[in-house]
Parts: C-alpha cells; structure tokens; sequence
C-alpha cells in the first residue's frame, strides 16, 4: 500500500491515460505574443503513454494548415518535419531535409511539459541552427495552459496562452 | 526609338501644359460615404460627369478626406494651384456640377444597386454614349437638365449571374470599346463599393467588368480569358480585383499570362483629370542618388538594413510623421509618368534627400514575371527601361506573389525570370524582390538581386518589430550582414526609427542604392532561385 502512494508521486501526472493536457486548446490572441503570418491557432494534445502528440491548427485567411510534432518523454526523437509557430513575414524556413532532435520531459509533477529542440533553419546566408526551449504549463484549474518558447536567437521569449475548448464545440 | 517617341512626347506635352497656364477648373469636396445605401449612387453620377467633363479638357477634380487611402488628392490639388496655374472653383452640390457639365452628356442610363453588375454596365454605357449613370431616385435630378433616357438596366439582368450579365455586356458593348485598355471595377462588395478611378474608364470608353479570376467561377474567368486575349499586346487593365470573389495573386497571375500590365486601385481618383497635365516646363527627374552606377564600395563588419515602400507612394506612408529622417525607397508607380505626370512631380518634388525612388512593380506596371510570355518579356522590359530612365531610377523593384498566400508564402522568381531580367538591365545598380519575405537571391556582373529578408506588418507591435529583426541578424551571423526590409504601406517612418535604435549588434540603416552596391562587394548571401519542391499556395492556371 505505502508503495503504490509512492509510485503515485512519482509518475506524472500527465502519463495517466486521461491526462488533463489532453484536448483542443485555443489561442487567447489578447493576452498572446501576437501572431505574425496566422490568424489562428489551436493546439491539439493527445498523451499517449510517453508518447506526446502537439498537433498545430494552423489558419491564415483562408489557408488551414496542420503540423503535428510526437515527441517521447522517455528518449530523444529525431523530426524531419519538425513544427515552430513561426513568425512568418520572417525569411527564416525549414532547411530543406532537416531533422530536428527534440527531448521531452515531465516536470513540476506532470503538470509542465519541457521541450529541447534544435531545428535547422534556412536562412539568407545558408543554414543556421535554432535552439528552442519550450514549457507548456498547465495553469491552475486545467483550463488554461500557457506556452513560453525561448530561441537562443530571440532576445525575448514567446508567450502564448490558450484555453482549454470544451469537447462539445 | 520609342523612348525617344515617349522622351519627345513628354517634352512637347509640357510645353503645351506652359501655354495653358491660369486655367480655370472645378474641384468638389467628398466624404467619405461609399454606402450603396447611402452617398454611392450620387458618387456613380459625378464619376460618369467627371469622365465626361474631361474628356477634352481637365475640368473637374476631386478632393478626397485626408483618410481616404489615396491621401495625397488635397496636396495635389494645392500643386495645381501652384505648379500649373490652375484656378479652382468649388462646386457643392451634385445639381451645381450638373449645371456646369451637364453639356458634356448626351442623356442617362439606370442601374440597379440590386443587381450589383449593372453599375459596371452602366459605366461602359457612359462611356461609349456620353451618358450619365443614375439609379432611379437620381432622375429627376438629370431630367432637369434636360438629359433623356439612353438605357434602362432595371429588370434586364434580374435573376442572372454575373457571367451571363457580362456576356450579354461584351456581346452588346465589347466591339465599341477600347481594346488599348480595360477596367476590372471590382475591389469592395457587398454595402460598400467605391469605384474611384470610373472616371477613367468612362474617358476612355472602357469596359467595365468584375469577372472573377477565381478557377471555382468558371464560366466567369472563360469570360475574362476571352477579354484578355482580345486585348492589344502590352495592353493595360485597370482598377482591381473583386474582394468577393478571387485574389490579388489570381488575378495578377492571369493578367500576366497575357503579358498585360495591372495599374489599380479601383479607387485611384481624377486620372481623366490628372492625365491631361505634364510636367511643368524645364522640370526634370533628379533622382538623390548616393552613388554613381559604376561606382564600386566596400562593405564593413557590419549589419546593413534598408528601407523600401513598393505600395505604390501615393498611399500611406508619404505624408505620415518622420520621413526624411532616415533613408527610405519609394517604388514608383511608373506607369504615372503617362496618366499622372503631375503627381510624380508632386512627389519628386517634395522629396528629401532621405527619399529614393526605385522602378517596379516588376516591369512597366504591376505584374508577375514568372508568368510572363518568354515572347513578351524583353518589349515589356524595354518599355520598363525607358520609364526608368525618364524617372531617373537605377533599381527595379519584382515581385512575383502567383504562389504566395497575401503577404507570406512562396515569393520566389525562378531562375529563367532572373536570367531574363539581368538580360533586360543591364544598367541597373541591381534588383530587389518580393513582398513578403522571399529567398530569390543572386550576384551577377557587380549586380546583385537581394530578397526582402523581412515584411513589417504595420499591425505587428514593434517591440515584437524589434525581437525579429534582432533575430534575423543573430542568425545570420556572417558579416557583412544586407538585411533589406519591406514597409508595408501604413506604418509611419517614426516609429521605424524607434526600432533601429532597439537593434543588436553594429548596424547602419543606408539608401537602398548604397544598400546594394555594399551587397555587391562582398557576397555572404547564398544564391537561390524558386524551387520547384517549394510549396505554392496557388498553381496558376496551365
């Protein structure tokens, strides 16, 4: 009995199969850095064991778009197609056959997801290579998530806020 | 040959405009109510008097509020005033102009607001009847001035769609119309329409038209192909794309598969009044160029930005606070130096130091050249030069959006569209592309093509301005660094100078002709062309 309280602290709250990141979140434009080049986005989570689907919705007039990024909370993964949510009226693309290598982890008790990815980029010059920290904080209540992207490249960092969209709408 | 034709035309022109000085002329003072329901229908009747007022004489212009997005309509009345003697006379009143310019009609055709097509029928009337365009609560008004009913469209095209209304229109009108030119009257639908530059189109006995360039209206851009093709080589179509119905890249992508140049907006105003003016006697374009065209610099360990505007100056960005400040280019509209020599004057004319003008968009008028007839291109460019050489300009603005979505997305010129222009220029200092950011780059003979490597979306706040210019230059970390910028029309030059001064690292803001012959003397960007595996948001229509 005393084992499996034990076992309960330690294992994330996330890993559960329920896990409260999972769901449609969308982006509170108001209280977000401002979006360059897209008009909306939803995040899509899906946790699956170690396994973390990030799923982008992505729109920009009439345009949707769609980028999932998988990662593993247990080992490195390696992205050929790894999504940002970028600042588009920059000249700064995926390079072209890139492989990003993304690490994942649970912290602060399951309720922050950590992402470690170094994505090369195509740049005017040639190639160049972006480190990107991210947190996705599960706020109080399970409501609210907040995504803070730091690029070793940017001065500042990237703030985003989403609400959680009921599965009803 | 020809730009001799056009230099002595010029020439001559302003010479005649000396002998026509202290001409008196009519100017009215609109608001800014485009309602269909509300002041649009009596705008209609003055733009159809307007373009037969001066069909043979600059009579009546027009004063637009200062936010209307063709601001410079008052400084350019001012210039007139000052410039070419021009004697203004306010009319009030839409029955005051009648009075005035009734004469120059020969009686009125009715549209109805409820079939939004028949306004643009309507204009082609006017244009080819000498009639005035009127909905029915409006006749009472012309009938006092003895004008009689030339066509009814009320009921004729009830029930039908536009590309029957249009085909009816061509099989009618097309024949009588000028096929040196066309009007695509198109831009706001729906509760607000403003037809500016009608006035125009009726002078010029033009066909008016709306059809859709969107591949989901079918029978509608069958329609347009067919215009389209009718039209003389090297033809011009004016005024701008339905909002309602396709895009700006669908239907530039059209038109300049025909090899046709676009010159817009819809709402552009007076130019059957603007186009009757040259330049004053003796004036002349002196561009403030900062280096000569053979002139060879050295680049510094340092970031290079620049500055450039290519929505064409008469919008935004002229008349707002802090130009002058820091150096900033202008695409010139140059297709103005045949229907709006004036304005460039005006422009020229208050020019600082700080402001350089460049040649665009792509050509002698806007258009995308990775759609361009092979055929077609080197006469076009030909034509091209000659404008930039009368203006003085030393660099051509491209901008190819046929694959791009707005402002972002694939902007890129494939390599035989470069080849063909520094075929085409050999005497430019160098090129410049895009809109948004592009990835078209290349360095030949001392000449540079160089990509906008960033788009300042006037919306974006600039601390968020400043984060990704800093990032741009923390990423490309070889030095020297040429980051050159696309201002979009409506931000205002102070706010740029706030965030140069939030910039990392040794930077210099320099003239774009600086700009470019700095990329010249050292190449650290990479050569790169469209690629075929680059996504297209729009495939174009072969």
């Amino acid at each position: 009995m005393r084992f499996s309280f034990a076992l309960f602290l330690i294992l994330p709250l996330a890993a559960f199969a329920d896990s409260p990141f999972t769901g449609r979140w969308r982006l509170d434009h108001a209280r977000s850095t401002a979006l360059d080049g897209w008009s909306t986005c939803d995040l899509v989570i899906t946790v699956a064991g170690p396994r973390v689907s990030l799923q982008h919705d992505m729109q920009w007039h009439s345009t949707q778009f769609s980028a999932t990024n998988t990662v593993d909370t247990t080992q490195s993964v390696a992205l050929p197609n790894f999504f940002r949510i970028e600042q588009r009226h920059m000249a700064l693309y995926p390079a072209k056959g890139g492989v990003t290598p993304v690490r994942a982890s649970w912290i602060d008790a399951g309720r922050t997801l950590r992402l470690e990815a170094e994505t090369p980029l195509e740049i005017s010059q040639g190639q160049a290579t972006m480190r990107i920290y991210s947190e996705y904080r599960l706020l109080e209540g399970n409501t609210g998530l907040l995504l803070i992207e730091l690029h070793s490249s940017r001065p500042q960092p990237l703030v985003y806020r989403f609400t959680k969209v009921p599965e009803s709408k | 040959m020809k730009r001799f034709i056009f230099l002595l035309t010029l020439t001559l022109t302003a010479a005649l405009t000396a002998a026509d000085n202290s001409r008196p002329a009519f100017v009215m003072h609109w608001n800014s109510d485009w309602k269909v329901a509300g002041a649009l229908p009596e705008k209609v009747l003055l733009l159809s008097l307007q373009g037969l007022a001066n069909r043979n004489t600059p009579q009546l212009y027009i004063v637009h509020p200062p936010e209307f997005q063709w601001e410079i309509t008052g400084p350019l009345c001012s210039f007139y005033e000052r410039k070419h003697g021009v004697k203004f006379t306010e009319i009030k009143t839409a029955h005051e102009a009648l009075t005035h310019f009734s004469k120059s009609a020969q009686g009125y055709v009715i549209w109805d607001p409820t079939v939004p097509a028949t306004m643009n029928v309507a204009f082609t009337i006017a244009g080819l009847d000498d009639a005035l365009v009127v909905t029915t609560a409006l006749i009472p008004l012309v009938e006092q001035q003895g004008l009689k009913l030339i066509d009814d469209l009320r009921g004729r095209y009830t029930g039908q769609t536009d590309a029957q209304i249009y085909t009816d229109a061509v099989a009618r009108y097309w024949s009588r119309c000028t096929h040196d030119s066309i009007m695509l009257m198109g831009g706001h639908v729906g509760a607000v329409r403003i037809p500016g530059m009608a006035d125009w189109g009726v002078r010029q006995k033009m066909f008016f038209h709306d059809l859709s360039a969107n591949p989901k209206h079918a029978e509608e851009l069958a329609l347009e192909k067919k215009l389209l093709a009718a039209l003389a080589p090297g033809s011009i179509v004016f005024g701008w794309h339905s909002y309602g119905k396709d895009t700006e890249e669908q239907h530039t992508t059209l038109l300049s598969g025909y090899g046709l140049k676009m010159e817009g907006l819809h709402s552009l105003p007076n130019l059957s009044f603007n186009c009757q003016f040259s330049f004053t006697p003796g004036f002349k374009f002196t561009n403030h160029h900062h280096v000569a065209l053979d002139a060879q610099l050295k680049a510094e360990s340092k970031v290079y930005l620049s500055f450039v505007q290519s929505d064409s100056i008469g919008i935004g960005v002229w008349t707002k606070p802090g130009r002058g400040q820091i150096p900033f280019a202008w695409q010139v509209t140059m297709n103005w130096a045949k229907f709006s020599p004036a304005a460039l004057e005006y422009f020229h004319e208050s020019a600082t130091p700080n402001d350089y003008f460049i040649g665009g968009l792509s050509g002698p008028g806007y258009m995308y050249p990775n759609h361009i007839p092979a055929e077609r291109f080197p006469l076009l460019m030909k034509e091209a030069n000659a404008m930039m050489a009368v203006l003085d300009e030393h660099i051509m603005e491209i901008m190819d959006n046929s694959a791009a979505d707005g402002n972002v997305g694939n902007t890129d010129l494939t390599k035989e569209t470069v080849d063909r222009y520094y075929a085409a220029f050999p005497n430019v200092i160098g090129f410049i592309n895009g809109y948004g950011p592009a990835r078209t780059r290349d360095l030949r003979d001392h000449r540079p093509m160089i990509s906008y490597d960033y788009y300042i979306d006037p919306r974006r706040p600039r601390a968020e301005v400043a984060a990704d210019l800093n990032e741009l230059i923390a990423l490309n970390t070889t030095r020297p660094y040429f980051l050159l910028v696309h201002v979009r029309e409506s931000n205002d030059v102070n706010s740029l100078i706030t965030i140069t001064k939030q910039l990392d690292g040794p930077t210099e803001v320099v003239p774009v002709d600086v700009f470019l012959k700095l990329a010249a003397s050292q190449k650290t960007y990479t050569t790169r062309y469209q690629d075929p595996a680059d996504p297209k948001h729009f495939k174009g229509y072969k």
